[in-house]
């Protein structure tokens, strides 16, 4: 019976692997099937686009694409972390709000005031952090889903730069290298989609070599589990939503930055973006899987719709709906291979 | 107790534990020790304070009373985590891995990874972890790749990196490591089975083991002394040479095993059969799977992992595609087969899957059983709240469900408990015309697993026709009126057991 037994336990796994998956092409395939796929259609969309518009492949507008991307992204990133977890993060706008309305107010602006020079980066990145500590915290100690404490902090975030604003005039950035900073080419690239790229790289190696970084994966998996190993998971969490708050308070300076001066709405649309590019770049919703290569290549794959929908003649008035109608669709396509009779969504 | 080893620290002692939740004590002044190198089975049913008495040991609960001692040592664990670096290692019944993460990070999760050499000031050293799981992993003769993710491993495979995980809890002090086998095989194939007593062996060689099992020959096969606990009281504490399966029967259930009769019929070919499938395909799950049910018949279908058997159930209760062939109920061919339709043609599924697809844990278990077949609980779309107590009660007292109380949720009561109700739910059906049973006993004590057992009898009786996967070969021939083996996707022999008589080993060699 064992000698049976033995026989069945050797030649079962064997089975499974055998043919095209043993080959290393094969097994490199299987790996990486999902982040072929978004090349494979990033490389599909700038076929058509180019075939519609030939001003769409030129390195201007190249350019201009990944400056469009680098606010995403930047953002992308805090939010890959969160949704990693398992949790969501909707405040972005507002924490980018309120950050960018400080950053402003702190440097060299047309209202007058004191040039707080590289405090004002400190202050602004420390109001995301902030409130990105508030959001963990909330959501951890009085157990409040992450859905409801964001979506009061992006009102908060968009009070607090309301409040800072207050009712005199729109204060624009004085200095003007700063305030070109954001779209200047350097290696060929924009400024702030380099400084997006950085931003990922962190990312991805914080997720990739660091006990924290382990642990929110291990968090996302299986929260039970991860508590049953002695995990820190209340910590975990709350150090996830900090470091979004952090980025996001980039993400507002950034914005400011481009936008050369502050204002509430200064971050309005970019929410909509973001969590979508996630989440087609193959982070899981339910937590635990997928990472910051997948949401690179999600926000450049949607930034160059957008762009290429612009090029191609799409009236504006019909933009915002055909935006929003592929962006179902390339969600559906990027969960077809998960559905099944009796998944459950909720 | 025994004290034959007397010169040897003993690995655990527990001196008078007591713990209570509210006016329920769960354990009475519990006192026993393990030795180095000894192998412990821990029995007793559902309910009786073994889960409580491992949660204490794992850190999960703290002590009310009592004193605990690992090796030599007092201790009183706050947290999994102390319970851990003190040296004692879980193998869970549900498998506890982090099915995204790689085998060497699983296993470094009880070695501390946040202190250890493998991650200075929290930055990752992927090379010494990797080190450290193959080291572990060779120890009990596994030659899993630590890079593999757990999600990618097959369930054997996954339990063994669980056994590394466990057994890697004090790779550094030294000492005698406790590893504790929380109901490892209630999920496994019997094959599968003796890989793990393989390990355990292995385990014994540097290390000591409490293994819980409800299958008590596993336990008089594997296990040196025997402690069995009912009611939250330690009832016997022998070696495993001074008894018997029978006594240890009897001192867990507090009765002696009632015989369970089974009278086998004869096929009779003029029946129309409840169910039958014809050439039933599904692509790479099973195929050209042909086979009939009558009513008042039991066939059980026996197959290792990957035979089919589940994907087979489970099309033919609409909860998975058919490709092709045809599923007749009651002699009329279906289409379009769906979950609704099977249960409105009288198809009942107790799935593996309890927690999962069997119960809603929330709601009381009351409404549970009254859920899919309401009866007089119903009237229209409106709910009869007084009918539905007085059926949940009389399956309380048929089924002997404890706490005896429908109005708990589901989700509170324990697996064996939980299972019964789910059993009631079908059988409440006035026209159950086929049941289909998935691994039914699975995690059940012996006392709940006859009640369970008793009850499929009883709707045989009544005329439905069964389909049972078991959870052992033994079960299925004693249970059987007919056994079918899978392999691979297709069916390999039929046996009737009215006339033929086959070994556990036919069986075996035709799955395999």
């Amino acid at each position: 019976m064992t000698k049976a037994a033995d026989g069945a336990k050797t030649t079962a796994p064997a089975s499974q692997s055998a043919g095209f998956k043993n080959t290393a092409l094969g097994s490199f395939i299987s790996r990486y099937a999902e982040t072929l796929a978004l090349i494979g259609a990033l490389l599909v969309l700038v076929l058509i686009f180019s075939n519609l518009n030939p001003r769409f492949a030129t390195l201007e507008n190249l350019q201009n694409l990944l400056n469009q991307a680098g606010l995403p992204l930047i953002i992308a990133v805090g939010a890959t972390l969160v949704i990693l977890i398992g949790s969501i993060d909707l405040s972005v706008e507002g924490v980018m709000s309120a950050s960018g309305m400080a950053f402003v107010l702190m440097s060299a602006n047309t209202r007058g005031g004191t040039d707080f020079g590289i405090w004002a980066f400190v202050v602004a990145i420390t109001i995301g952090a902030a409130l990105g500590f508030a959001n963990g915290f909330i959501f951890t100690k009085v157990k409040v889903p992450s859905f409801i404490v964001t979506l009061g902090m992006w009102y908060v975030g968009l009070g607090i730069a309301t409040i800072m604003y207050g009712t005199e005039t729109m204060p624009f950035l004085v200095d003007d290298n700063l305030s070109t900073w954001a779209s200047q080419i350097n290696f060929g690239l924009p400024n702030n989609f380099l400084l997006a790229v950085v931003v990922a790289i962190l990312g991805a190696l914080v997720l990739r070599f660091t006990s924290f970084g382990r642990a929110t994966l291990a968090v996302g998996n299986n929260e039970e589990i991860a508590r049953g190993n002695g995990l820190k998971v209340t910590r975990t969490k709350i150090v996830v939503f900090l470091l979004a708050g952090a980025i996001s308070g980039v993400a507002g300076i950034v914005a400011t930055i481009q936008l050369g001066a502050a204002n509430p709405t200064v971050a309005a649309g970019n929410l909509f973006i973001t969590i979508p590019a996630v989440v087609i770049g193959g982070t899981s919703l339910a937590g635990g899987k997928g990472g910051m290569l997948g949401t690179v290549l999600g926000v450049v794959l949607l930034t160059t719709l957008n762009n290429g929908l612009i090029l191609s003649g799409v009236s504006p008035n019909f933009q915002t709906a055909v935006s929003g109608g592929i962006l179902v669709i390339a969600i559906i396509a990027t969960a077809w291979s998960q559905r099944g009779r009796l998944r459950i969504s909720k | 107790m025994t004290d034959k080893k007397v010169a040897k620290t003993p690995v655990l002692v527990l001196d008078h534990i007591e713990k209570s939740f509210g006016s329920n004590k769960a354990l009475k002044s519990i006192s026993f020790s393990i030795n180095p190198n000894e192998v412990i089975g821990l029995i007793g049913e559902n309910g009786a304070g073994k889960s409580t008495l491992l949660k204490i040991l794992t850190g999960i609960y703290q002590t009310d009373a009592g004193t605990i001692e690992v090796n030599g040592k007092k201790v009183k664990f706050r947290n999994p985590r102390e319970s851990v670096a003190s040296g004692i290692g879980v193998v869970h019944q549900e498998q506890s891995l982090f099915t995204n993460l790689t085998v060497a990070e699983n296993i470094a999760m009880n070695s501390g990874s946040g202190s250890s050499a493998s991650s200075k000031f929290g930055f990752y050293s992927w090379g010494s972890i990797f080190k450290t799981a193959s080291k572990t992993l060779s120890t009990i003769g596994s030659k899993l790749d630590p890079r593999a993710i757990v999600g990618d491993l097959p369930f054997v495979d996954r339990q063994m990196v669980e056994i590394a995980r466990a057994i890697s809890v004090n790779a550094g002090s030294g000492g005698c490591p406790l590893v504790i086998l929380d109901e490892p095989t209630s999920v496994l194939e019997r094959h599968e089975t003796e890989v793990l007593e393989r390990e355990i062996r292995k385990i014994k060689e540097f290390g000591s083991v409490i293994f819980v099992s409800h299958r008590l020959d596993e336990i008089m096969r594997n296990c040196d002394r025997i402690i069995v606990m009912r009611d939250g009281e330690l009832v016997a504490d022998r070696l495993v040479t001074d008894v018997t399966e029978a006594q240890l029967f009897k001192l867990m259930v507090g009765h002696e095993a009632r015989a369970v009769s089974h009278v086998r019929k004869g096929l009779d070919n003029s029946e129309v059969p409840a169910i039958e499938v014809r050439d039933l395909n599904r692509s790479s799950k099973f195929s050209g799977v042909s086979f009939s049910v009558r009513a008042g018949r039991l066939t059980a279908i026996v197959g290792a992992t990957g035979s089919g058997r589940e994907d087979l159930v489970r099309a033919i209760f609409g909860a998975e595609k058919i490709d092709s062939g045809t599923l007749l109920v009651g002699g009329k061919p279906v289409k379009n087969w769906r979950i609704p339709k099977a249960v409105k043609a009288g198809i009942g599924y107790v799935p593996s899957e309890r927690k999962v697809e069997g119960m809603i844990g929330g709601l009381t278990a009351a409404e549970n059983v009254t859920f899919t077949h309401p009866g007089k609980a119903a009237v229209g779309p409106f709910l009869i709240p007084k009918a539905r107590k007085k059926i949940a009660q009389g399956w309380f007292d048929t089924l002997d469900v404890r706490p005896n109380d429908i109005s708990q949720e589901l989700g509170r009561f324990s697996g064996g408990n939980q299972q019964k109700v789910v059993m009631a739910k079908w059988l409440n059906s006035p026209d159950l015309r086929v049941l289909i049973l998935d691994h039914p006993l699975r995690g059940l004590d012996p006392g709940a697993a006859q009640t369970v057992n008793e009850q499929i009898k009883l709707a045989c009786e009544k005329g439905a026709a069964i389909i049972l996967l078991a959870d052992t070969l033994e079960e299925a021939l004693e249970m059987g009126d007919e056994v079918l083996v899978m392999r691979d996707g297709e069916v390999t022999s039929a046996f009737d057991l009215a006339k033929d008589n086959p070994s556990t080993l036919d069986l075996l060699e035709r799955m395999v």
